[in-house]
Order: C-alpha cells, then structure tokens, then sequence
C-alpha cells in the first residue's frame, strides 16, 4: 500500500507513535471491510454449521428424560390426596415429581421445563387438580396429563409411571417421553431391557419404539 | 479555434494540470481499500458525462443484492428446521428428525450455489 500525501518519515519514539495514531485512524476512517460477497460467505457458513448442527441433534447428542432405562424405584412409603414428591429418576441428573391429585390419581412427570429446562412447580391452588407452573417464562401444563396449557414450552412434559403397591408405597417403574402414551414408554424400555419379558407382557402388539 | 473531429488541441493533455490529482485512484484516496467495491463512486465513476457517479452495472448490483436476501431467507428455514427437528428428536421421532436433517443439507447446498454461483462476477 503507498503512503499518504502527508505521510512523514518517524525520528523518534514520539513521531513513531504519532505515524501509530494516524495510521490507526485512517483504518478506521476507511470504508466498512464488510461487502456482499462477504455476507455470502459468511451467510453459506452459519448454514454449514446449522447442518452440522441439525445432523448431531438427530444422531442423539441432547439427553432425553428417561434415556439408558430406568429400574423401579421407591419414591415415597405413602402420597396422601394433594400431596407432592420430588425426585431424580431414572438418573441422578433426571429430576421428576410425583403427584397424588385430589381424585386420588396418581400422576408422575419430569419436572425439566421442556422450554428452557428450568424447574417445574406445582401449584395445588390453580383449579381442581392444580397446574404445573415454569416461573421462567410463565410456562403451564396440565397436571393430569402433562400437556402444555400456555406459554412457550413446545412440548408436554414427558412422563414418569407410577404405581402404588399393596402397602401404599409410591414407586417410579418407567418413563415415556414427550407425547408418548405410558404404557407405549413401558413397553419400550421393557423392549430394550428384557424382550422375552416385552413380548411376554404383550408389547408385542403395540407401536411404541419409536 | 477550429478542431478537427477526434483531435485535441495542440497544447491538451488529458488530466488535470496538477500532477496530485492525476495520480493512480489508490494513492490519492489511501482510505479506499480493494475491498471497497465497485459500488464506491471514487472508484467507478466515469468522470464528467452522462451516468457519472452512478453504477455502472446496476443489475450486477440487484442480482448480488437477490443472492444475499435468497441466502438469508434459506437460513432463516434452517433455523425453523433446526427447532423441528429438536422438538421432534426428543419426543423420540427420529425419522422426523433426519427428514429435518436432509432439508437442512439440502438447503445448504443452494445457499453454496448461491455463494459460488459467479465468484468472478467483479
């Protein structure tokens, strides 16, 4: 690049750091570097990695609830009518809760915000049943089936299967994702987990294992 | 005095008579880099005349301009993709999933034809 009009030779530290200063502002005095062409490129490179991007989520890189199988366990000795228990399941990172509704109903959901993964409440006082209430983002579901009732999650919570045994005790047996009906859940992790036992339990004839 | 057609005076040069203003475009405006572009007046313009100071090649310019909007529109898609395909993933329909994936790499493909389309359109 030739020099400008006014350009002086530097003698000493002083002119060299003055030429410095001139040259830094004639740079930024100059046209934006930015042209056209160079959005193009930059435009087909974020579209290279969107498609990296949408190959690894597809190839399974996000943990799902319930993912690696789940083992019963016992959550609570006794859920009373209206009562509430949190707990990790199937894994340690898998936070759920447990709830016994006014009916009696004993429903289980993660408690992961399928927005942002922020923690799911439950508010007793929000009609019959209560809702399932994000305080991120004003995000709810319906507590007795877990689907979205308002704000910006864009899925149902995805379930945890509960039982009550003879003695009243409260155990997790399963999960089954987003959308996914609780048995369909069952009988796929049974699949996964024993299929003699699967078959033997008439998972056979379901379309569950998606 | 009479000039025959296609002629200068005897005593015409083009240019200007101080040397400083018939230097090369780049020395004499140093702010103007290579990447400045044709579109900088400084660079293109034609002198005094009909059109100076304009493009020269406007619809070079529309279809440079059309390439970038179509490319930003294609990834905006991929974006939208991008959400189906999360969503469908972890409600565990991964068939969905990979259809997002191929419309993904599909897209990407007619955003590089568009990048590459005429590289050496200047």
């Amino acid at each position: 690049m030739s020099t400008p009009v006014n350009s002086f030779e530097p003698d000493g530290p002083e002119d060299r750091r003055a030429a410095e200063q001139a040259a830094l502002r004639d740079r930024i005095s100059a046209d934006s570097l930015t042209t056209r062409r160079d959005y193009l490129r930059i435009v087909a490179t974020v579209s290279g990695g969107l498609v990296v991007g949408s190959t690894v989520v597809s190839a399974g890189v996000l943990h799902r609830h319930g993912d690696g199988g789940a083992t019963p366990l016992k959550v609570a000795d006794r859920l009373g009518h209206g009562e509430a228990v949190s707990f990790d399941y199937p894994g340690e990172d898998d936070r759920a809760m447990a709830i016994r509704l006014s009916d009696g109903t004993l429903v289980g959901y993660s408690s992961v915000c399928t927005h942002l993964a922020c923690g799911v409440l439950w508010r007793r006082d929000q009609g019959a049943d209560g809702d399932l209430y994000c305080p991120c983002h004003e995000g709810m579901f319906d507590a007795r089936t877990g689907d979205v009732t308002g704000g910006p999650p864009p899925r149902p919570l995805p379930k945890v299967v509960m039982v009550e045994d003879a003695e009243g005790a409260v155990w997790a047996i399963g999960t089954a994702r987003s959308g996914e009906d609780e048995q369909a859940g069952v009988c796929r992790e049974l699949k996964g987990r024993n299929p003699v036992l699967a078959e033997a339990a008439g998972c056979a004839d379901r379309k569950s294992a998606k | 005095m009479s000039v025959p057609e296609g002629h200068f005076p005897e005593d015409y040069h083009p240019g200007s008579d101080e040397p400083r203003l018939n230097r090369p475009v780049h020395d004499r405006y140093p702010q103007i880099r290579a990447t400045s572009g044709y579109a900088d007046p400084r660079v293109t313009a034609t002198g005094p005349g009909p059109g100076a100071g304009t493009d020269q090649q406007p619809e070079r310019s529309a279809i440079l301009t059309a390439r970038v909007v179509l490319a930003v529109t294609i990834v905006i898609g991929q974006l939208w993709a991008l959400t189906v395909a999360t969503n469908a993933w972890m409600r565990g329909e991964v068939a969905t999933a990979w259809w997002c994936t191929a419309f993904s790499a599909a897209s990407f493909l007619v955003v590089l034809l568009a990048w590459r389309i005429s590289p050496r359109d200047r």
